[in-house]
């Protein structure tokens, strides 16, 4: 590279170290504008609520119901990184978790009742896969048959509203066999909590050496240690103060850790994996994409039948963490979920998102419904106030990427 | 501020504009005269186009330093919103053009700004006033035509009729012909010396030296941000030029070749092809076969159904409806641009911003995008060696970037192109298409680019050159095979290629009347 023809940057007046700080901001904008949004959001209902949104229990359940529509927001990433948008997956995860109610009250606990392992496996296998073969059939429609996304889906948003009220006849059946309920609503013990923390803190070190060292040695632009060493310090007190405030309360959240066992796997797939790298491809430029011979069908074929899956887990997590299957599960979680991606910087244009900034989007909104519940603020408000932040937040967003 | 007499519209004085890692500009500073055509000349990343932007706005005036004077006064633009440029009489004619394709020339000359009664729009005084317009500039145009069924060149005409709409005292072309048939320019040429007349300062960047020498009345060469120098045409050489720019002497345009052909590989026969939707005939017969170590040109006017060729091969537009493509003596029925991949086919599109790049990602990802599989597992990519191995390319191509993780579109014109060729070469093909590989590519990356075809095939590489330079195709091909009209006329051995042999096959005329109009 011929980067010694480009001349170095003259230093400006300000202290270094203050220019440091400002350069990060300023390119990280996006990603500190949500922190700074979160610590408003959570500071707000601290207020208003003497402490209560932020005390050990509150804290927990936050977290806990943050995760039913956090998974469909991971896979949601991805559907809107290709160009395409999902409105099914609220109802196919309420679709799952009255299925997986249906199975586990009718069948699966007669036949099998003394064995509790094989009833709670057979209810999540039958979840994920009935998420699964509702994404393969919907992605193949999409993929390959050729009909957009946007009617597909809105179709079927339609049809399996249908389809529960057929299962559950308008009833609400029980999905809450003990070891079932533990997904949702189970925790690990404080030590557990504890080596968990420990070891993402080393992994967090660790990769960020690598990251450097590799950085260094193709002249990528490498920020000062300081910097890295500030982010990294600053992420590991983050995960220690967590920590200790569940384990104030229970312990550490089983679907939090399922969570983020999902969000991890589906971020290496998007920037280690040929499908990743294709799916950000052909959100940026379709056309480069196809004549760079990638298969753009079977890549938007394999995204939605990821988020079939995903909303297979969700819709189980929802099942153990309600206890019930009801006519009304997953309602309007499609909203949320598309919402979370647009709240941490996903472009509806395509080609741009990181699972990443949409579990803080994710956190905003579960944030602000619970928050919201407990000042018992009227459920119309509700409504109003997230239609409010999330326009806000996005033109923030907006107007701070045109001022750059 | 001036102290001789000449009257000078603008004048640069200590411009300096800086990027992240990057200053695009260095105390630039020079006069240009009121009224006269303005050539900018350098090496891609030189600057030139970033000069522009500041002049036209896009970058506004504090994220600069120094000082632009127009019409003696301190130039002021706020809020990277060209508008304001526009209303001082400062007005950009886009290489990608800004134009809406479902409406008319003079609706798009309009557009904005309508003549409104209280009935709504006065469409008689719209299409009355562009034909004023259009007749005082001698622009070949109708106020009516719709713009998608327009050649480039027309549209590009549309273009600077609405720039000069708007009262247009400066004209910024930025490499205008990039896109041009040799007719086309012509057209340009006399439209720009009838704007010269008409007292409208133009700047005219270009990587066609050649052009300067015809149209250009002052010369200035940037050189990794910095004025080389500014001086009137008719003092300088295109050697001199060329040696301003680059900084060196550069003997020869083209490097020599020694390539030894070896047998055909690939051929096309008979090709007749439909556009893809609809059923008009792009292709009516095309014949044409290429051996193993050697460069095909292929010439032809714009239109002449060049691009349409390369891309139904690769399986990516048309219908072919009957004839053959074989590689190997193997019929080939290639569907998509995977297979033809896969069967060891490349195409270096053409249009690098539609079909050739992803601008918002990093260099390092445009260039792996194709060639992924060389470094992935089923689940995993091998970073280190998708980055070892771009970085090779894009050395050997002496890409200008500050690293591989810089997003494209922040690098310049004809380094972008760099970006493209690098993606494609990554495959190792076997038959390399390159459909206008250097437009918009520096006289110094244009030799390295050539360098380099002429490496792959000495290797055993059969390259098919598409080009719409004569001076191009003639120097580097060891046979042109000229189009015209969807169909290939001939295809010659260089040692009887001459440019109007070319042209006269090309237009599909007897050599006495020269050259048609065909945009
Ligand atoms: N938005 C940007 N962000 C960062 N760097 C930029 C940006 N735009 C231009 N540059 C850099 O500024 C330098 C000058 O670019 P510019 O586009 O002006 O070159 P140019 O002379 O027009 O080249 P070409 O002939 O290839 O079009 C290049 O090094 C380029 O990478
Ligand atoms: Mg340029």
């Amino acid at each position: 590279m011929s980067a010694a023809s480009t001349a170095k940057v003259k230093p400006s007046e300000r202290p270094k170290w203050v220019e440091t700080i400002l350069t990060q901001f300023r390119i990280n904008i996006q990603t500190y504008t949500l922190i700074l949004a979160t610590i408003a959001i959570w500071a707000y209902f601290y207020n208003e609520t003497d402490g209560l949104f932020l005390d050990p229990r509150n804290f927990s359940n936050l977290f806990r119901q943050m995760t039913t529509t956090a998974f469909l927001s991971v896979g949601m990433v991805l559907v809107i990184v290709t160009g395409n948008i999902d409105l099914s997956v609220g109802k196919l995860a309420g679709f799952v978790s009255v299925v997986v109610a249906y199975f586990q009250s009718n069948y699966l606990t007669d036949y099998f009742g003394d064995n509790e392992l094989l009833v709670a496996s057979l209810s999540v296998l039958i979840g994920l896969a009935v998420g699964l073969g509702y994404g393969i059939i919907q992605g193949y429609i999409i993929a390959y048959l050729g009909v957009t996304a946007f009617i597909v889906t809105l179709g079927s948003m339609w049809l399996l509203n249908g389809a529960i009220l057929l299962v559950t006849e308008g009833k609400t059946i029980p999905a809450n066999q003990p070891m079932f309920s533990k997904i949702s609503q189970g925790y690990m013990s404080s030590e557990v909590g504890w080596i968990l923390g420990g070891l993402t803190i080393v992994v967090l070190f660790f990769t960020m050496f690598r990251g450097r060292q590799k950085k260094r040695q193709y002249n990528f632009d490498l920020p000062s240690l300081g910097t890295d060493l500030a982010k990294v310090i600053g992420l590991s007190v983050l995960v220690l103060v967590y920590i200790y405030r569940v384990n104030e309360y229970r312990g550490f959240q089983n679907p939090v850790l399922l969570l983020i066992i999902v969000a991890l796997i589906v971020t290496y797939m998007s920037n280690n994996t040929r499908f990743g790298r294709y799916a950000y491809a052909i959100g940026g430029n379709r056309e480069a994409a196809k004549l760079s011979g990638i298969n753009i069908n079977r890549n938007i074929f394999l995204i939605f039948v990821l988020m079939g899956l995903l909303c297979g887990v969700s819709g189980v997590t929802l099942a153990s963490r309600v206890g019930y299957g009801t006519i009304s599960a997953g309602d309007g979680y499609e909203l949320d979920a598309i919402a979370a991606c647009i709240l941490g910087g996903t472009s509806t244009l395509g080609g741009v998102g990181t699972v990443f900034g949409t579990m803080i989007g994710a956190l905003i909104m579960a944030s602000l419904t619970n928050g919201l519940q407990i000042t018992n603020v009227e459920p119309a408000y509700v409504y109003v106030l997230k239609g409010i932040v999330l326009v806000v937040a996005v033109f923030v967003d907006v107007y701070l990427t045109r001022k750059r | 501020m001036n102290t001789d007499t000449t009257d000078y519209i603008l004048e640069f004085e200590n411009v300096t504009k800086r990027f992240p890692g990057v200053v695009a500009l260095q105390d630039v500073s020079f006069k240009v005269r009121r009224g006269e055509i303005h050539g900018l000349c350098g090496e891609n990343g030189a600057g030139k186009s970033t000069l522009m932007k500041i002049l036209s706005g896009v970058y506004p005036s504090n994220s600069y330093e120094g000082t632009v004077w127009y019409e003696g006064k301190e130039l002021r633009l706020e809020g990277g919103s060209i508008r304001q440029a526009t209303n001082q009489g400062i007005a950009t004619v886009y290489q990608e053009l800004t134009l809406i394709p479902t409406m008319t020339v003079g609706e798009n000359i309009h557009l904005g700004k309508e003549p409104v009664e209280v009935y709504g729009i006065n469409w008689d005084r719209l299409y009355a006033d562009t034909r004023e317009l259009l007749t005082q500039y001698n622009l070949d145009i109708q106020p009516q035509d719709i713009l998608q069924n327009l050649g480039v060149g027309k549209q590009q005409m549309t273009e600077i009729a609405k720039a000069l709409s708007e009262n247009a005292q400066v004209l910024i072309l930025d490499e205008p012909t990039s896109a041009l048939s040799e007719a086309e320019i012509d057209k340009l040429m006399d439209i720009l010396d009838n704007l010269r007349d008409h007292g409208v300062t133009c700047f005219y960047i270009t990587h066609k030296l050649e052009e300067f020498f015809r149209i250009a009345d002052t010369i200035t060469v940037l050189r990794d941000g910095q004025v080389i120098t500014s001086q009137p045409t008719e003092s300088l050489s295109v050697e001199r030029l060329v040696s301003y720019m680059v900084g060196r002497e550069m003997t020869e345009r083209f490097p020599s070749s020694k390539h030894v052909p070896g047998e055909v590989i690939f051929e096309v026969e008979d090709l007749y092809a439909r556009e893809p939707t609809g059923s008009r005939e792009v292709l009516h017969g095309v014949t044409l076969d290429v051996r193993r170590g050697e460069i095909l040109g292929i010439a032809g006017l714009m239109g002449s159904g060049r691009t349409e060729l390369v891309m139904t091969i690769f399986g990516e537009y048309g219908k072919i409806t009957s004839g053959s493509v074989r590689l190997h003596g193997k019929e080939l029925h290639l569907k998509n641009s995977r297979q033809a991949m896969l069967a060891g086919i490349s195409l270096i599109p053409e249009d690098r911003k539609r079909h050739g790049l992803v601008l918002m990602q990093s260099v390092l990802k445009n260039i792996s995008l194709p060639n992924l599989d060389q470094f992935a597992g089923f689940m995993r990519i091998d970073s280190d060696a998708e980055l070892a191995a771009s970085l090779e390319f894009a050395n050997s191509l002496s890409i200008k970037a500050p690293n591989l993780n810089v997003p494209v579109d922040s690098l310049s014109g004809g380094n972008q192109q760099k970006v493209v060729i690098s993606k494609w070469l990554m495959s190792k093909p076997e038959v390399l298409i390159l459909d206008d590989p250097t437009r918009g590519v520096d006289v110094g990356a244009k030799y390295e680019i050539y360098k380099l075809m002429n490496d792959l095939a000495e290797q055993g590489m059969a390259i098919i050159m598409i080009s719409s330079e004569l001076e191009e195709v003639l120097g580097m091909s060891d046979r042109v095979m000229v189009m015209c009209e969807g169909r290939s006329t001939e295809t010659l051995d260089i040692k009887e290629a001459t440019e109007e042999r070319i042209m006269a096959l090309a237009t599909n005329v007897a050599t006495e009347n020269g050259v048609t109009e065909t945009v």
